[in-house]
């Protein structure tokens, strides 16, 4: 049960529809012929919200969600002595933009590093999954895995270019979660549409030329502390606030009988009744206590090692409940992200995931159960996959030519895999997505069509759109 | 790509097979070409089928010219007609628009193109093709019609029947030109004293004496702090991978240059290449700040590319970022004019060079730019790769031909000693001799007799050194340098033993006196064959190039001449005959008096940009900043004490068909509300308290001291990794691009004005001043302070209530009238 808050004396309903187009019109007033979306699906919607799972630094796909058993066969062999040597053509290579020449990262790797852990089928569909996820694996049937991603940038600003699309030495454009909630209007009053939590270093904005309105909101799972400016920094009753906040409508009314038709005015008296009512659903979204002991057991709150991400997903799914569009998390500390593992992948891999296995599985089960799974899209990605060859005795680099993503819920069809790499999980051989490929699927479900959203005077290529995974759709 | 006969049949069979054509629908009805097929052509197949280009001989821009065809014919008639064919064919080699050019027709633009061609594809008799590029409107010279702006924009509402609004009250123009001009409101004071007289001189000298203010040089930098991307040096940790440090010296250049009122053409000159037009000018040195903000550690493409981009969209509203790659889609701008762009940058390198008064370049020193690669040849990136250059030519240096109206000949410029060897800078050894000096006085101060000796051999040591450098060559100099560099190593060695074996106890004591002993060792090896190799002063720090390079601080000379590249595109773009730069600059400025720029991108006067409505006005007020110097000042003077300026910005009382025939006032009927700027709003919590330090210059602020400085807000560091998280709210600055800042509304905005400290602080101080008062003078003052007008009857009323529901507490009184719209607007 989602609690109501109470009404505030001056909360109506405002002539207004999402204060997002009202920025945007503000900013291009000078276009004429051009109106922004009106936050309406374009399409028919198949999910109403994004949970977006970032892991950050690069998870190996060989040890996730695309096992390699060859690589356990020729391992110690370098890859030319393999018959797969083909994979270092260097032809199939040059895709990959080098962001630092020389760089230590991104050489190519030639010996051939086994599986550092064992892997299961799981769910009536049989799909093969890594030791290290068994609680991500009891979820099989509800998820459609993408074996075969591939992007181009060798290094960590691949994390830019999941979220935009764009390699990081080409300029910034709005990430998915921008362009989702400059697509569709707002589904709450009380909280922002698009969030963020977690560590983020290579971009810390998303709506670039869209505008910081589009910006995600940066929440901390903390509810004394969530967001800047929350609470107030000084002492003050909740009454004589109130009070504040009916006298600036109050004032702000009378303005708006001078200055008839001035639509930032009424955004802005719109933004206050927003603003004092965030004051309180923040912290009541971060406040965990009225969660039961069972949910909270479903997610691992009880393990020691999984309660931080635990918390986070806990907190996600309550900002889902309230209406939040676009809920996105950043897994792994660091610059680079912690799943960075370039050494002892073994012991970095298998910790980071008990970190977020459990968490992740609890999440799309507590989705299901309230029946919340059917329009919410759940989204597991990482910027890059690791290298089939080894770094040093026991890691591997990274790499952009392939790698693993995953996609449940809204609209997905369960149980699935689509597209694979070849036998050394090194590129892509069936069904090559580029990372835009995800950013559109997500955005037809949401009844978005990208091409629609373009503003003018900001071009954007093709690649930039991507295409729909039509395989995966239910 | 061109029309093949044979290639079409396949590609017809296939698209017929694949049924994209079955789909369309039998009936055909009318469709409007003007309206339904034109835009849709002119998108998609104009940029290589019109005006701009022909490819395959054919142009797509009159249904005659589709007639006539290319070089394989007519593309209308015939079922199902060529233009068609092409547009479905399945076969990715012959659809138009090609891969990567652009999108496939949807099918319900195929269907309305089949529609319209089985009608009998119908079009104007008289259709006009698109204009030759070259006669576009902005690349022809701006003559003015000799009539002032008022005159042209009244004309224009009285040809169209539209009334103007009637004057805003004077207090509410006096706001906007406190807050346009030196980025404060006014005071109750100062509205008080030109409400006694708001005549026409009276404005004038008002606005005469706050641009003779410095705070109207730091408002304006502000603006163009934005535009020229004003960046901070940020990188991972300490290693420095974007701008350069102490480019604060740029920031407050252009604060001077913009109080000194600088010609705008000469700033430009300066910026560009002031190391080329005056060497020794340290002073103007700083402008280069501009160029040496894209230094870019890891890829030299990448800085070069920033480079040409924003020097051509912020002085020439020219966009180049998609010229990299192939011709330009819509500008009569080439790939090779990119590369010869390029060309112009190739040698730029970026240094730190000594500021008179520290010797330490971490402490302080001067950004510059400087020509290091005097003979690197550019090549042009085939498809914009920077690991496929097409080395068949080296691109010479150049401008767009389009914009070419006098030959491009730079002539290489000799170099002042100083300028390649900055150790020689009059003020070099002065201030190594006074760091030295300080060491030796503190350590006669803390009486230690060692590091009083080694004090005096490092003063000794600066000294032979540095005549060593001036007499470059001279052995028996040099020996002496080495020698009482030896001596000061030898007396540090023996001191730095002494100290560590006063010590014992310490942690790994015993292996720090090992390695001091050893150090001593070689001293003393050294002190007993010095030779004549010595370490000249660090006069100087060449920037990376790249992360793998070391040892630059070693790099003591550069090279004795400049390429003079740098300066002839200065003076390219500084050329009254540029039909671009003094407009672009036009266009920026009346934006930020006026909300709305008259062209509406600021940064593409391109093709793409449509002669703007009022060109009269920017053409007239172009050639008046021109023959008046590109005087800013001219500029500012000549808006803000316009007709328009001083009209009210509400619609209340409008002339309803004004209203009615120009809702978005396109025509300027009435002034436009703005929003305060992120910085506005804090400097202005901070001055209507009576706080504000109006301090001028210095380094940058740390944003974590932002919270208690009251310093004004240009003053603290910018750049991607740090953010103000007051200033964030308020659509901060973006300093990768910001042509034109955002103004959004967004909760956090009321969250940070009625949460924040620094709003309860302002007014809590305010409140104190204000304690005495009786209520209704209260609420008249609390207005006046913070939104520089007295309330309306009913405004009076509704604070009073509300002044008694929150208990009579004059701070909240008084925040809630911060959170007020018009505290952050410039009605």
């Amino acid at each position: 049960m989602i609690p109501r808050l109470p009404p505030t004396p001056f909360l109506r309903r405002d002539i207004l529809g999402g204060l997002g187009s009202i920025a945007m019109a503000s900013m291009l007033r000078a276009e004429e012929s051009w109106l922004p979306p009106d936050g309406l699906p374009m399409i028919p919607q198949r999910a109403k919200r994004v949970i977006w799972l970032f892991m950050r630094g690069g998870v190996s796909h060989m040890e996730s969600f695309d096992p390699k058993p060859m690589l356990t066969k020729y391992a110690g062999k370098s890859i030319g002595e393999t018959p797969y040597k083909e994979v270092q053509n260097p032809e199939k290579l040059k895709k990959v933009r080098v962001v630092v020449v020389n760089d230590a990262n991104g050489q190519q790797r030639n010996v051939i590093y086994p599986l550092q852990t064992g892997y299961k089928r799981y769910g009536q569909c049989g799909v093969e999954i890594s030791d290290w996820f068994p609680n991500i694996g009891s979820c099989a049937d509800e998820i459609a895995f993408i074996r075969s991603m591939w992007t181009t940038d060798d290094n960590h600003g691949a994390q830019v270019q999941f979220h935009s699309g764009r390699h990081m030495l080409e300029p910034r454009v709005p990430t998915l979660g921008a362009w989702v909630t400059y697509g569709l209007g707002s589904m709450t009053d009380n909280l922002p549409s698009f969030i963020n939590m977690g560590p983020r270093f290579f971009d810390v904005r998303d709506g670039h030329y869209l505008g910081p309105a589009y910006d995600a909101v940066n929440l901390k799972v903390d509810p004394k502390n969530p967001l800047t400016y929350a609470a107030p920094e000084f002492q003050i009753g909740r009454t004589q606030q109130e009070a504040q906040f009916d006298l600036i409508h109050r004032l702000n009314g009378l303005n708006a009988e001078q200055y008839p038709g001035d639509k930032t005015l009424a955004a802005r008296m719109k933004s206050y009744q927003l603003a004092f009512n965030m004051q309180t659903a923040v912290p009541e979204t971060m406040n965990l206590d009225a969660e039961s002991a069972e949910t909270k057991k479903l997610y691992g709150m009880d393990d020691k090692v999984a309660e931080p991400f635990a918390r986070q997903l806990m907190v996600a799914r309550r900002l889902a409940e309230r209406g939040v569009r676009f809920i996105q998390l950043q897994h792994g500390d660091g610059a680079a992200g912690a799943w960075d593992s370039h050494s002892g992948l073994k012991k970095n891999h298998s910790s980071l995931a008990q970190q977020v296995d459990k968490p992740i599985s609890g999440l799309l089960k507590d989705l299901k159960q309230r029946g919340m799974l059917d329009d919410t899209l759940v989204v597991f990605a990482t910027e890059f996959g690791r290298t089939p060859g080894s770094q040093g005795s026991d890691g591997r680099d990274h790499h952009p030519y392939g790698f693993s993503v995953w996609m449940a819920g809204g609209g997905i069809k369960g149980g699935m895999i689509h597209g694979g790499t070849d036998e050394l999980g090194f590129h892509p051989v069936e069904h090559p997505h580029y990372v835009t490929d995800v950013h559109a699927t997500i955005l037809h479900l949401l009844g978005l069509d990208p091409h629609r959203l373009e503003i003018p005077g900001r071009k954007r290529l093709e690649r930039d759109f991507g295409k729909v995974i039509p395989q995966i759709l239910a | 790509m061109s029309f093949h006969p044979v290639v079409f049949c396949r590609a017809l069979t296939r698209a017929l097979s694949c049924g994209v054509l079955a789909l369309l629908p039998t009936a055909v009805r009318a469709v409007d070409y003007e309206k339904e097929i034109k835009p849709l052509l002119k998108e998609r197949c104009y940029a290589c089928h019109g005006a701009l280009k022909q490819k395959a001989g054919l142009r797509l821009d009159t249904a005659t010219a589709m007639r006539k065809g290319g070089d394989n014919g007519d593309i209308l008639s015939g079922n199902p007609g060529l233009l068609l064919e092409r547009v479905t064919t399945a076969d990715k080699d012959d659809r138009m628009p090609p891969e990567g050019e652009g999108s496939m027709f949807t099918a319900e633009q195929v269907a309305k193109l089949q529609a319209w061609m089985a009608g009998g594809a119908a079009a104007p008799a008289q259709e006009k093709p698109e204009d030759d590029p070259r006669a576009h409107w902005a690349y022809q010279s701006p003559k003015s019609s000799g009539h002032s702006m008022d005159a042209l924009l009244a004309a224009r509402l009285a040809a169209k029947n539209l009334k103007p609004q009637p004057e805003a009250a004077p207090e509410l123009w006096l706001r906007r030109v406190y807050l346009d001009l030196i980025g404060l409101p006014p005071t109750p004071a100062q509205i008080h004293a030109f409400l006694k007289d708001t005549s026409a001189p009276a404005r004038l000298r008002l606005v005469d004496q706050l641009l003779s203010t410095p705070q109207y040089g730091e408002r304006w930098a502000r603006h163009f702090m934005d535009i020229w991307r004003y960046c901070d040096w940020y990188g991972l940790g300490a290693q420095l991978r974007h701008s350069q440090k102490h480019l604060w010296h740029w920031r407050d250049w252009i604060v001077e240059s913009l109080n000194a009122d600088k010609g705008y053409d000469q700033m430009i000159v300066q910026m560009l290449a002031a190391d080329e037009l005056a060497p020794q000018d340290r002073g103007n040195l700083r402008a280069t700040g501009f160029l040496a903000r894209s230094y870019y550690l890891f890829n030299r493409t990448t800085w070069l590319d920033e480079t040409i981009e924003h020097t051509c969209r912020a002085f020439l509203g020219l966009t180049m970022q998609c010229v990299k790659c192939h011709d330009h889609k819509y500008d009569p701008i080439e790939q090779t004019d990119y590369y010869r762009m390029r060309a112009i940058f190739e040698p730029l390198h970026v240094r730190l060079d000594p500021w008179e008064g520290e010797s330490d370049l971490e402490k302080n020193g001067l950004p510059r730019v400087y020509d290091l690669h005097l003979d690197q040849l550019t090549y042009r990136h085939v498809r914009g790769d920077e690991k496929n250059e097409d080395k068949s030519r080296p691109m010479p240096p150049g401008v767009p031909r389009v914009l070419e109206f006098a030959s491009f000949e730079p002539k290489a410029v000799k170099l002042p000693p100083a300028s390649s060897r900055p150790v020689l800078l009059p003020f070099v050894l002065k201030d190594h001799l006074a760091a030295a000096d300080q060491q030796l006085a503190q350590a006669q101060k803390s009486g230690d007799a060692g590091a009083v000796k080694l004090a005096g051999l490092r003063l000794a040591m600066i000294q032979a050194v540095y005549a060593a450098d001036l007499a470059k060559g001279d052995k028996a100099i040099a020996q002496a340098a080495a020698l009482a560099e030896a001596r000061y190593g030898e007396a540090k060695a023996e001191d730095d033993l002494a100290k560590a074996e006063a010590a014992p106890k310490a942690k790994d004591a015993d292996k720090k006196i090992k390695t001091a002993r050893e150090a001593l060792e070689k001293a003393r090896t050294k002190m007993s064959a010095p030779g004549d190799a010595y370490t000249s002063l660090t006069a100087s720090f060449k920037a990376q190039e790249g992360p793998a390079e070391n040892g630059n601080a070693k790099v003591q000379t550069y090279p004795e001449t400049s390429t003079g590249r740098r300066l002839a595109l200065a003076r390219w773009i500084a050329d009254k005959r540029n039909p671009l730069t003094a407009r672009v600059l036009v266009n920026h400025v009346w934006a930020r008096h006026f909300g709305v720029p008259l062209v509406a991108d600021v940064g593409d006067f391109g093709r793409r940009a449509t002669a703007p409505l009022h060109q009269d006005v920017l053409d007239s007020l172009t050639t008046g900043f021109m023959e008046n110097g590109w005087s800013m000042k001219w500029l500012h003077r000549t808006m803000v004490l316009s007709e328009l300026y001083r009209r009210s910005s509400s619609n209340a009382g409008a002339d309803p068909r004004t209203l009615a025939a120009d809702p978005d006032n396109h025509f300027l009927w009435r002034m436009n509300p703005r929003r305060m700027e992120s910085q506005l709003v804090r400097d202005s919590l901070l001055h209507l308290s009576g706080r504000l330090d109006l301090t001028l210059g210095g380094p940058s602020l740390d944003p974590a001291k932002a919270e208690t400085s009251l310093r004004r807000s240009l003053y603290f560091i910018q750049n991607a990794d740090v953010e103000h998280r007051f200033l964030a709210v308020f659509d901060n600055s973006n300093v990768l691009e910001c042509y034109r800042r955002n103004e959004s509304v967004v909760p956090q905005q009321a969250l940070a004005l009625t949460n924040s400290g620094l709003s309860r602080d302002c007014a809590n101080v305010l409140a104190a001043s204000l304690a005495k008062l009786d209520a209704p003078a209260f609420i008249d003052q609390s207005f006046l302070a913070i939104l520089g007008r007295l309330p309306l009857e009913v405004e009076r009323q509704a604070s009073l209530e509300g002044f008694r529901a929150l208990n009579e507490d004059r701070s909240l009184f008084l925040q809630a009238l911060i959170n007020h719209n018009d505290f952050v607007t410039l009605r």
